[in-house]
């Protein structure tokens, strides 16, 4: 009993500003003078003196316009010490940005550095069929660490080698920058119910970059309606 | 008629033969076992990229004028080398042969062959007489010095191929001492692949039993210790400050406290490619490839029929269409139950991502028998199987029906499942929950029994157990479940 929870899942050491425990939960080491930005709610425990701001006023035209384009609320934590932070056994996905820009699904965004210049921004390209509709991305610029989650282990495809088709449903994130062409593969016997392939909208991703992909396609809606 | 080379000849190419297209043949007889690998180097004669490392765990170059064919025709390994279409940076093709357990004293005979549209062109034959105690052989070389050239070399390495390596490479030899001595006890990141041995990426441990080099996927060439470990210590760039702190606090830290973590800190290098890199495509092994657990992706060709919606990603020029399982009768009847297996047809030329609601996912070859699959846990499988939908009918069942999918033929079928399944094999009785029943083996007697009694509702239209299914069958009979009731 000591030994198993003692040894085996004892903290891991300090390392990276921010690093994996186990492969479902995201450890950040908190100092002063660099906030994360997190997941409401997605705590599970600290370590030393964190505050944790739900709305900081500096943020909240974002966080508002945010919350109705992707349903996903921000907390801002600031302290010194370490800080634990999951999202319902979802694979974490740690990575250090630099100089690199990153669009992320709203969804699938666990913490990230402060020092990141970031924003909600609407993908460029994707049009949908009605005006005022459109994928809105978290997207992530410059020097810090970011945390992602996956439902599954995820995959990294190249962009490079050939132009790759995303179902938007399965889509984490992608490199930002990248051309980006959407594709209906729905026929006009998809109209008929029950004769649809059940992939009728992809996106397509090309250049130099990457696109991240889980293996499940989570049933939320990217595409919001906005007024 | 072939032309006999005999140690160190050269000999331009166009004088063997006006063909570009090479099969190359090794032969080595003798005790032990051999692996060759075919390295293709620079202007240098130094090895500048790992791609060109020809070796069974990376059968081919990124362009495929180099490949890796394995025995053939007498020949211990042979290779596919199209000259055309090498890369202008790639100057000269070595093959070499190294191992751990023979010396090249030891071969009885060997040989190293050009054959040219099933012609045989060239061949220098040796034996252990031309060598000593070396455990690495260079064997011959195809190079371009104005024109192709081929060269019977023989050239031993004491060493075995770690000095090979060091004579083409370098880097590992003058990367060796630069590690500072914090990073000597280096540990991988956890979930990394098993730590090499610290003095090369790849060569086998010394003297160790196995025949092969370690098997770790594609080991960078001339990698730091650790192999494909995504933090090569030599190029790590000045750790941030705070996290530098935290690394000089640790090594005071007992090593005993933690006994599965690394104790020394390791900085991951920016940049998210560095962290993203263990979730890479991977290579492809054949029509279906097992991307993780949780993902398959599929070389089209042949069409291939999937469970609607579940494709994530694809490459290429793919369409999906409907797939219409049997008229208007079998639709209705999925509708009412929701049992029914809704498809869709994968066809064009590429590579689909398949994956479902983050179920693990297992290849299954079929080789012509049969297995009965529970409709929810198919996920793909090829069209060219027969297929037959069935219903198992019973009042205890939800729905009052069970569909499953009859599967026969030549070809693979992906079964998915929540959770690591078990396979039960059956010799008495078995009962298993319905569904929790992934598949089961042909020719058993399957009947439906209600084995709980009390029969109550917890919450209204959800009954607190369902049926089974009782198994009897013998031999090979086997049944899979999943820990997890759909």
């Amino acid at each position: 009993m000591d030994g198993f929870l003692m040894q085996q899942y004892q903290a891991t050491p300090i390392g990276d500003r921010m690093s994996n425990h186990g492969s479902k939960m995201a450890k950040i080491i908190m100092q002063p003078g660099v906030d994360v930005m997190a997941k409401a709610g997605a705590m599970v425990a600290y370590k030393g003196l964190i505050d944790f701001n739900p709305n900081p006023p500096s943020m909240s035209g974002i966080i508002k316009s945010f919350a109705t384009g992707e349903g996903v609320q921000l907390m801002q934590a600031t302290g010194q010490g370490e800080l634990y932070v999951a999202d319902y056994g979802k694979e974490v996905v740690v990575m250090q940005l630099s100089n690199e820009a990153l669009s992320v699904n709203g969804p699938n965004i666990l913490a990230f550095e402060n020092t990141l210049q970031w924003g909600i921004e609407r993908v460029k390209d994707v049009k949908m069929a009605f005006s005022g509709m459109g994928m809105f991305n978290v997207v992530l610029r410059g020097q810090g660490w970011v945390a992602l989650t996956s439902r599954g282990t995820p995959a990294v495809l190249d962009t490079r080698e050939a132009p790759t088709f995303v179902d938007t449903d399965a889509l984490v994130a992608f490199t930002e920058g990248l051309q980006i062409t959407p594709r209906r593969t729905a026929k006009f016997s998809s109209l008929i119910p029950g004769r649809g392939s059940g992939e009728a909208f992809q996106l397509g991703f090309q250049g130099q970059g990457f696109v991240v992909v889980q293996p499940a396609e989570d049933a939320s809606s990217k595409f919001s309606v906005r007024g | 008629m072939a032309t006999e080379f005999s140690r160190g000849q050269k000999s331009p190419l166009s004088n063997l033969t006006p063909g570009t297209d090479l099969y190359i043949g090794v032969k080595i007889d003798g005790p032990g076992s051999w692996d060759i690998s075919c390295f293709g180097l620079d202007e240098a004669d130094k090895l500048s990229d790992d791609d060109y490392f020809i070796f069974f765990n990376q059968p081919k170059s990124p362009e495929e004028s180099i490949q890796l064919l394995g025995a053939q025709s007498g020949d211990t390994e042979s290779f596919r080398l199209t000259l055309d279409k090498v890369p202008d940076k790639i100057r000269k093709l070595s093959i070499c042969a190294a191992s751990e357990d023979a010396t090249a004293g030891q071969i009885t005979s060997g040989w190293f062959r050009i054959v040219v549209g099933g012609e045989e062109v060239a061949k220098f034959s040796f034996s252990g007489s031309d060598f000593a105690a070396e455990r690495a052989v260079i064997i011959g070389d195809v190079y371009m010095k104005s024109v192709w050239r081929v060269a019977a070399v023989g050239q031993g390495f004491a060493g075995g191929l770690a000095d090979l390596i060091r004579s083409y490479g370098g880097e590992v030899a003058d990367d060796e001492p630069a590690p500072p001595p914090a990073n000597t006890g280096f540990a991988p990141p956890p979930g990394g692949p098993a730590p090499a041995p610290p003095n090369t990426g790849f060569a086998p441990p010394p003297g160790g039993p196995a025949p092969a080099p370690p098997p770790q996927p594609a080991p960078p060439f001339g990698a730091p210790p650790g192999g494909p470990a995504p933090a090569p210590p030599q190029q790590a760039p000045p750790m941030p400050a705070p996290a530098a702190g935290g690394a000089v606090d640790l090594t005071k830290v007992p090593a005993g406290g933690y006994s599965d973590t690394p104790t020394q800190y390791q900085p991951t290098p920016p940049g998210a490619m560095n962290s993203l890199e263990q979730y890479k495509e991977k290579p492809t092994t054949g029509r279906y490839t097992q991307q993780s657990s949780k993902m398959i992706k599929v070389t089209l060709g042949a069409e291939v029929l999937t469970r609607k919606g579940s494709m994530v990603a694809y490459q290429g020029n793919i369409e999906f269409d409907h797939k219409g399982s049997g008229g208007l009768k079998k639709m209705l009847e999925n509708k009412m139950t929701g049992q029914g297996l809704s498809m869709m047809i994968c066809k064009g030329e590429g590579e689909v991502f398949l994956a479902e609601d983050a179920t693990d996912l297992h290849i299954v070859e079929l080789n012509g028998r049969t297995i009965n699959i529970n409709a929810n846990n198919i996920l793909c499988m090829d069209a060219t199987l027969s297929v037959e939908t069935k219903r198992m009918e019973s009042a205890g069942l939800p729905g009052g029906g069970f569909f499953h999918i009859e599967v026969t033929g030549q070809g693979t079928v992906v079964v998915m499942t929540h959770g690591t399944p078990m396979t039960i094999p059956v010799a008495g009785p078995t009962s298993t929950d319905v569904n929790a029943t992934v598949a089961w083996s042909a020719g058993m007697r399957v009947s439906v029994s209600n084995q709980v009694r009390v029969q109550r509702n917890l919450y209204a239209g959800q009954s607190a157990e369902a049926g089974c299914l009782d198994f009897m069958g013998m031999g090979e009979s086997f049944v899979v479940v999943q820990p997890y009731e759909v």
